[in-house]
């Protein structure tokens, strides 16, 4: 990928200095592996539990680089007409109808089916070039003449064919049309696979990716993101939440909180101008922290406990 | 840097990761990009380009702990972590270390005699760079980086003293002590003697961690694959769950994919059109949408009576494996009633799940036919001609009615009905085993004991699905 400014890219430590400007806080993995994607060209695999800023990762990067985000969401099913491209089918048939006139006058004058045939070759593949090509997400990002971040989220959500069919991509930056050829990537994009760990992934496709496991963050690094995303809310309370958050998420839930829902919460505890936390405002915001049922009933007896252990 | 990196490597695939020839290149461009300098940037840098999930990565932090702390002193003198908090203390490097200022401080012997030999003068220099290097050929040549068990550390200890010239010394030595006026320099070069072999020690030690730890390991593991699962005892099972989940993944990963793409469905309308722009719009060619995903459907029946209480942990490990792993796993066990435990597995973690069924449920008496009983209002009606059934049990019934008019139900409705027999086809009809009254409602009815045969049984069971 061509990156205008180099210098952008000079360490793993302007990274991160940089991303906290722009509002995303990291951690040094993190710039590492950035930093190593943009350097080695080299796609880069992202796990972690949902909610701890994979897909933002890949937003930021791009706002940082100021090149297009491309992304693509995978689904059970997903196939190449969705992901590479597709014939503009519509087109095609619309042009033949409108060129059928044209072919008496192409065709006037030729003797025998032979010469009528050698002069249709003449005009070549006309209805399967360029022009009635439908690019998707894989081939716009190929095509992209400065270089894009391509985001492949949630990977481990397609299918086991699907992908085998990126391996091609990810490690020559190059895909197949059976019409065309192979089309090479004009600047090499950044490309970011995220995965929630649903299954688990084929070592082939990790073979060609760096990886980066974004845990959930410790608790300082969550003071100083919940700092940057609602600056307004109170230093002591900002404590007391990410503690809180933090005793949670050592409980057996279900689903654990993560920090996009430490942010929310922080949000809805601004909007309700709360000043400290205690037992009700607690109970009756946990559902923005808990997203199951069964979690909130489990947890809510455990409260009292919960919050003297925060207050410590 | 290359030989160094390549070292690492190689003992983090002797670590159990499979780590491939591209991986180590894009580990050495990484490092050329970020160099030596920092060993939490390297360590980083290493981290995201050869572990790829977060047990490799626990493994790859601790392993390049133990390694850079040895190769720190001698070998690469650009690269020094500053995380040597993390050598051991019986590590015979740091041992020299400490004590260098005590052997400093004794007063240089200059009563004109000197040692001899090249090991003397070496040790009398404080040589210690020409020394680690010294030791760290000859233990090439002792084969430190071959050794299969523990117990050939002290066989290449005393190799590389014997390399290093310890003989001579030792011959020296003995000639020296005759006259009473070396006594010092004597003194002086047992002591460095003493530290020398800690040191080799300490090397080979760190040498086997590295290198052969984990050949050990594997020959366990492959025993264990072998043995018996009755006669696995509570220390192995650690190593056992991890084979076990080994085998269900790659059960899983070879049979779980889609099938067949079925020609039903509905019409796609595009592809049907596109397919017929040809025939200047007339549809010769109709294109159908659906694609059918098709995994097998599984029911699996596990006996964990008293009988077959001691391969039950195992086959509830696998049960759990299994569903783990395949989207479709119904699981049930039973003694004498028959219980569903497939959200118990879903919801608990594999330890407490096993262990809350093992108390439960395990360790009564049999009855077959009350099970099966249960089986039929549970589940017989979910039961169709695609799914696989599988019973996992010795078929002793306490001499009780073995109810097989429900088995043959079971049989008629599923697609295939498959009995796993722990004990040997001899021990079968004998006593209160009535394996002769459910095998001829079994499609297939095989010995296994031990996890070899289980993920061949399953692997063929999945493949002609």
């Amino acid at each position: 990928m061509i990156i205008k400014h180099a210098e952008k890219i000079a360490s793993a430590k302007v990274i991160k200095d940089s991303f906290e400007k722009l509002g995303y806080i990291c951690s040094d993995d993190i710039a590492m592996a950035v930093y190593l994607a943009c350097q080695l060209q080299k796609p880069i695999l992202i796990e972690g539990p949902p909610g701890v800023g994979k897909t933002e990762l890949a937003k930021k990067t791009a706002e940082y680089l100021g090149t297009q985000l491309i992304r693509m969401q995978c689904y059970e099913g997903l196939d190449e007409s969705k992901a590479l491209y597709e014939w503009k089918y519509g087109k095609q048939l619309l042009y033949t109808q409108l060129l059928k006139d044209q072919m008496g006058d192409v065709l006037r004058g030729a003797q025998g089916l032979d010469e009528s045939v050698s002069r249709l070759h003449q005009f070549g593949d006309i209805f399967y070039s360029e022009e009635f090509l439908e690019a998707r997400p894989l081939l716009q990002a190929l095509r992209e003449k400065d270089g894009a971040i391509l985001l492949i989220d949630e990977i481990d959500k397609s299918d086991q064919e699907f992908e085998a069919f990126l391996l091609e991509l990810l490690s020559d930056y190059q895909v197949s049309i059976p019409e065309i050829g192979t089309i090479k990537a004009t600047s090499k994009p950044v490309v970011m696979l995220t995965s929630n760990n649903t299954r688990e992934l084929g070592d082939a496709l990790k073979r060609r990716c760096l990886h980066l496991y974004i845990p959930f963050p410790d608790p300082k690094l969550e003071q100083k993101i919940i700092a940057v995303q609602v600056p307004e809310l109170g230093e002591e309370l900002r404590g007391d939440l990410v503690r809180f958050v933090n005793e949670l998420r050592g409980l057996a839930l279900k689903k654990v909180p993560a920090v996009s829902e430490t942010i929310d919460w922080a949000r809805a505890l601004l909007l309700l101008n709360v000043h400290s936390l205690d037992h009700d405002w607690i109970k009756s915001t946990l559902n923005i922290l808990l997203k199951f049922q069964d979690d909130i009933e489990a947890v809510e007896p455990e409260l009292h406990q919960l919050i003297q252990k925060m207050k410590r | 840097m290359q030989k160094v990196l390549g070292d690492f490597i190689h003992a983090l695939r002797h670590d159990g990761l499979p780590i491939s020839p591209s991986e180590t290149l894009d580990a050495l461009n990484a490092a050329a990009l970020i160099g030596l300098q920092n060993p939490h940037v390297l360590k980083a840098a290493l981290a995201t380009t050869l572990a790829k999930n977060v047990a490799h990565q626990t493994q790859l932090s601790i392993l390049f702990d133990e390694f850079f702390s040895r190769h720190s002193f001698a070998e690469t003198n650009e690269l020094q972590p500053d995380n040597n908090e993390n050598i051991k203390t019986d590590n015979g490097i740091e041992n020299s270390a400490e004590s260098e200022p005590k052997t400093d401080a004794t007063p240089e012997p200059n009563n004109g005699t000197t040692a001899q030999s090249p090991l003397a003068q070496q040790l009398l220099n404080n040589e210690k760079d020409a020394l680690q290097i010294a030791i760290n050929a000859a233990a090439e040549q002792a084969g430190a980086s071959q050794m299969q068990i523990f117990t050939q550390q002290p066989v290449v200890s005393m190799r590389i003293m014997k390399a290093l010239g310890d003989s001579q010394l030792n011959q020296e030595l003995s000639e020296l002590i005759k006259d009473d006026k070396n006594h010092v320099l004597v003194e002086e070069l047992r002591k460095k003697q003493q530290l020398l072999r800690q040191q080799v020690k300490g090397y080979v030690e760190q040498q086997y961690l590295l290198y052969s730890k984990n050949n050990g390991l594997q020959l366990r593991e492959e025993h264990l694959q072998k043995i018996k699962l009755s006669n696995i005892d509570f220390s192995q099972y650690q190593l056992m769950l991890n084979l076990v989940k080994q085998a269900a993944k790659k059960l899983a990963s070879l049979h779980s994919r889609r099938r067949k793409i079925s020609k039903r469905g509905t019409l796609d309308v595009r592809k049907t059109i596109a397919a017929n722009a040809a025939f200047d719009g007339f549809l010769f060619h109709t294109k159908w949408k659906s694609s059918r995903i098709e995994r097998p459907k599984v029911f699996v029946l596990c006996d964990v009576s008293g009988s077959v209480s001691r391969t039950a942990r195992f086959l509830l490990l696998f049960l759990y494996s299994l569903q783990d792993v395949l989207p479709k796993v119904r699981s049930f066990v039973f003694a004498s009633d028959l219980a569903e435990v497939t959200d118990s597995f879903r919801k608990l973690d594999l330890e407490s799940a096993i262990t809350e069924i093992m108390n439960t449920r395990a360790n009564m008496s049999t009855d077959y036919g009350h099970a099966l009983q249960d089986f039929n209002e549970l589940a017989l009606q979910d039961i169709d001609n695609k799914t696989t059934v599988i019973m996992l049990g010795d078929a002793r019934n306490n001499y009780g009615d073995g109810n097989t008019d429900v088995w043959k139900q079971v049989y008629q409705r599923s697609k295939r009905v498959l009995w796993l027999n722990p004990e040997g086809h001899y021990s079968w009809d004998t006593g209160d085993s009535i394996m002769s009254e459910y095998s001829p409602y079994c499609s297939r009815v095989e010995h296994c004991s031990s996890l070899r045969d289980l993920t061949r049984i399953l692997g063929s069971l999945l493949k002609n699905s």
